[in-house]
């Protein structure tokens, strides 16, 4: 007897009816569960409705100057911009493209819906009330900001300078090169032959160089292979042999550590800042071992990306994660090996010498307003804890100081009349060409308002040329 | 008996269609321009007289059964309406032109076939014209290519699907065959507890549906051949309850779904969108659709932006594929299951009127084409949902387009037709 017809429209009405609920609950899923997800995507142009439907709110630097506002035209509300210098930072709102920057990062507060608001934002997802945007205040500081953009600027190479406020984490300064023309990005007559520029553009202008950039550090990174020596025994004033060129025993074959100097000669830990000594770091970053390196570089934060309120790319401490070879550690305790780290990431790295072993959170923003000028929520993330001791910090700073001031010293470039200022240069060898020209630094030495990092690109003299540049920025901050 | 009290439920439930129509155009209208324009009312007027017209000339034909599924039907057609309306304005007009003419083939199809039952006869003739209609569109002169897949045929201005049309051809020879050899292919010889399906008797089925894959694969339509693989299974398993044939199916929907994966490219694309749509590479390309489909579902939640508030109208071709997510979008959560509980119970009323029909053709019948409707809404709105890879076939009586929208109606008047001659076998209403 053959099963009836009956019965299997049954069993195959019961198999439709479970594949309703399994797609209800899919939907469900979307519209009630990933909602909140894909609403804050930077993509979603749900986000960047306010553009063209209704006034965003603004974004200001720190001195009240328009960065970003909203104009009408016959198509709606547009986007306009004020400084391509900070076109990275205050990124753009595209209806087409997205978001990027700050536009994207307080796309909330922009709409009226900032999280600080919880009233506003109640209101606006379940009544459908738009709180009237207020605006974004960034810890942008324009002089520091044009000081930073001529400096670079003047140099004709690609690059990034970052400054902040060791005291709080505040991005003062930022400029990365080459940049791109926001405005062209969100104007509905040019987005897409800009988009597929700056997209298409081998120098990649769209990326923040100053925290998505990512370098080997160079020397910059010996003020972290010094702290780590300090702390794990290593005595500053003994006088260390340096021969060029050095390798530890014959196991290393051809591999040798050379001396940026040649250098035949004795040195302490405060000559070799001053004249940055790679054979030097190398013989004590292996005295203090690589497990105790690689927690020193972690704890400076290489290796992860810093808490910040915009991206901020994570650099690495080696491909593998971690200092497992004596060559590796050797290289790596002079910034090179397979490190890479951003610009904002050592500026933090001199800032938390600078404080006294504690790295501020960074923050680009410093308030959000409501529409009546109020504050509704201060951003304020604080500090890490020490990471390293004070008096570790300040033995460095003593060192720093030497590299900018002291005779023969490679950081000179960044001194300012009337006050010590602790820095250190950097050349990264790169496989991309010439190497790249770091300076990172601090300043006044003694109790810092400024900290500093710049990058030039293929810089052909290395740190020297980058010194000069951090110096203005600094002398821009001190308001000298 | 009066004409009116004759289908009753039909014609109170065509109320509550012109309120959904009436209100739905007007929040449109009214999102879209602060002043009311009262042409707006002209297109539900219209419809609704379209629906009570139908609803009349069932009634005044005597016809018996199913009072739900033409207020369902035209429930769904008005959200079409109002859907196409918000996302597509500049096509409102030809919609409403191909809604008139789904009427007329839902009064042709009530009139024409004047005993259902012998339709069967007819069986290798419905198959000869399906197979016509399916390489109709790669031949010369008729045949269109539109957006890349060559699955049209016109004349004049008017472009058509045949696929659409040959899924019900399908659904009728399958269910004539399968009454007559039922009982043969139920019963295979057995090797242990694997069953040897008998060949021969299965053959002419197995053409009919290889014949209708191989031209939809070449004509690229990957829709059309998933709605044709679900109908062979879902007939197949209707007739001999043999869950085993099933699984050879699955099988090889899998080992095919292989085949072609490494074949063609564009089903390739598919399946990467599917899985990684929000990838760098993909979001602004091939994944732009369905990223933009999702932005819209999240946009929902329980209760909706309102008609005319979302912003639906970002995602490319979304009047025709992502009708759903637009309809999600604006009024939530709660639209959407209420959408997908109108096509349950689309599919239950189908389902009930084959549990209820006389003879085993007319059951599977009935079956296989609230199968259709079924397996249409659950393959869509699973691609828009990204549960399953997105393939382009219509949601039934929703999305725009005229083809589908005419053999839907068909499909309904095929269903009332059936209900009909039950009712009239027991003499009841």
């Amino acid at each position: 007897m053959t099963r009836s017809v009956t019965a299997n429209i049954r069993s195959l009405t019961i198999t439709i009816a479970l594949a309703f609920l399994i797609t209800s609950i899919g939907v469900g899923y979307w519209t009630m569960v990933a909602s909140e997800e894909l609403g804050s995507d930077p993509f979603n142009p749900r986000l960047v409705a306010a553009i063209r439907d209704r006034p965003r709110g603004t974004i200001v630097d720190s001195a009240g100057n328009v960065l970003a506002e909203s104009v009408k035209t016959p198509d709606g509300y547009q986007r306009r911009y004020t400084d391509r210098s900070l076109a990275h930072v205050v990124g753009y709102a595209s209806f087409k493209y997205g978001a990027a920057g700050v536009e994207a990062a307080y796309a909330d507060s922009l709409i009226g819906q900032d999280p600080g608001d919880p009233v506003a934002t109640w209101r606006a997802r379940y009544l459908g009330e738009r709180a009237s945007p207020g605006a974004v205040v960034l810890a942008i500081d324009p002089k520091v900001q044009k000081a930073a953009l001529a400096a670079l600027t003047a140099t004709g190479k690609k690059g990034a300078i970052i400054a902040l406020d060791p005291r709080t984490g505040a991005i003062l300064a930022s400029v990365s090169l080459p940049s791109f023309e926001p405005n062209q990005v969100v104007d509905p007559k040019t987005e897409d032959i800009a988009w597929q520029q700056v997209n298409g553009d081998e120098a990649r202008p769209l990326i923040d160089r100053a925290r998505s950039g990512l370098y080997p550090p160079g020397s910059t990174f010996k003020i972290i292979t010094g702290a780590a020596a300090l702390e794990n025994g290593v005595n500053p004033d003994t006088k260390v042999r340096v021969d060029d060129p050095w390798q530890a025993d014959k196991s290393w074959g051809d591999y040798f550590v050379r001396s940026s100097s040649h250098a035949h000669a004795d040195f302490t830990l405060a000559d070799a800042y001053r004249l940055s000594e790679n054979i030097y770091f190398a013989k004590i970053g292996l005295q203090s071992g690589g497990p105790k390196l690689a927690e020193f570089a972690q704890r400076f934060g290489v290796g992860t990306a810093p808490k910040c309120d915009l991206a901020v790319a994570k650099g690495q401490l080696s491909n593998t994660g971690a200092l497992d070879r004596p060559t590796i550690v050797a290289d790596t305790s002079y910034g090179q090996g397979e490190l890479l780290t951003s610009p904002l990431q050592m500026a933090l790295v001199a800032a938390a010498v600078g404080r006294g072993g504690v790295m501020p959170t960074p923050h680009y923003a410093l308030e959000v307003r409501d529409s009546s000028g109020n504050t509704i929520r201060t951003i304020a993330p604080g500090a890490s804890g020490q990471i390293v001791r004070p008096d570790t910090a300040a033995k460095i700073t003593q060192y720093l100081v030497g590299a900018v001031e002291g005779p023969g010293a490679f950081a000179f470039g960044a001194k300012i009349s009337g006050i010590h200022v602790a820095g250190k240069t950097g050349t990264a060898e790169n496989p991309a060409g010439p190497p790249h020209g770091w300076f990172i630094g601090f300043a006044p030495a003694e109790n810092p308002v400024v900290a500093v990092a710049v990058i030039l690109e293929n810089a052909g003299q290395g740190g020297v040329d980058a010194a000069p540049l951090g110096g203005r920025v600094m002398q821009a901050a001190l308001g000298r | 008996m009066s004409l009116i009290l004759r289908r009753g439920d039909e014609l109170r439930l065509l109320v509550w269609v012109a309120a959904l129509s009436a209100t739905g155009s007007v929040a449109v209208a009214a999102a879209e321009a602060a002043t009311f324009d009262r042409r707006q009312l002209i297109i539900p007027i219209a419809f609704i007289a379209l629906s009570i017209g139908l609803h009349v000339f069932l009634a005044a034909r005597g016809i018996r059964g199913d009072q739900l599924l033409l207020p369902l039907a035209c429930a769904l057609t008005a959200i079409g309406l109002v859907l196409v309306e918000r996302l597509a304005s500049n096509l409102l007009e030809q919609q409403l032109l191909w809604t008139l003419i789904a009427a007329g083939a839902f009064v042709a199809t009530i009139l024409v076939p004047r005993d259902l039952t012998a339709l069967g006869r007819y069986k290798w003739t419905f198959a000869l014209l399906g197979v016509l209609l399916l390489i109709a569109p790669l031949l010369p002169v008729i045949g269109r290519e539109v957006n890349g897949a060559r699955i049209w045929i016109g004349i004049g201005r008017v472009n058509f699907e045949p696929w659409e049309a040959v899924k019900i051809l399908m659904v009728v020879f399958f269910a004539a065959y399968l009454e007559e050899y039922r009982e043969v292919i139920a019963h295979p010889r057995r090797f242990g507890p694997i069953p040897i399906p008998p060949v021969p008797y299965l053959l002419p089925i197995l053409a009919m549906w290889a014949f209708a894959m191989i031209v939809v694969i070449f004509e690229k339509d990957l829709g059309a051949s998933l709605l044709f693989l679900g109908i062979f299974l879902a007939m197949l398993y209707l007739a001999t309850g043999e869950a085993f044939y099933t699984l050879i199916g699955l099988v090889l929907l899998i080992a095919g779904g292989y085949v072609v994966y490494h074949a063609f490219g564009h089903v390739q694309v598919r399946v990467d969108t599917w899985l990684r749509p929000f990838a760098e590479d993909l979001r602004f390309d091939a994944g732009y659709q369905i990223v933009q489909g999702l932005f819209a579902l999240g946009n929902g939640g329980l209760f909706g932006a309102g008609l005319g508030n979302g912003m639906p109208d970002r995602i490319p071709v979304v009047w025709s594929d992502f009708v759903f997510n637009a309809f999600a979008e604006e009024t939530g959560f709660a639209g959407a299951a209420a959408l997908l509980a109108m096509y349950l119970l689309f599919v239950y009323r189908g389902m009930l009127i084959a549990l209820r029909a006389p003879t085993p053709f007319l059951q599977l019948l009935a079956a296989g084409l609230s199968f259709i409707v079924a397996f249409q809404t659950l393959v869509i709105v699973g691609g828009n949902a990204r549960l399953i890879p997105l393939t382009g076939v219509t949601l039934p009586f929703v999305a725009y387009g005229g083809s589908s929208l005419v053999t839907n109606f068909m499909l309904v008047a095929l269903l009332i037709r059936v209900s009909d001659v039950t009712a009239r076998m027991r003499g009841t209403a």
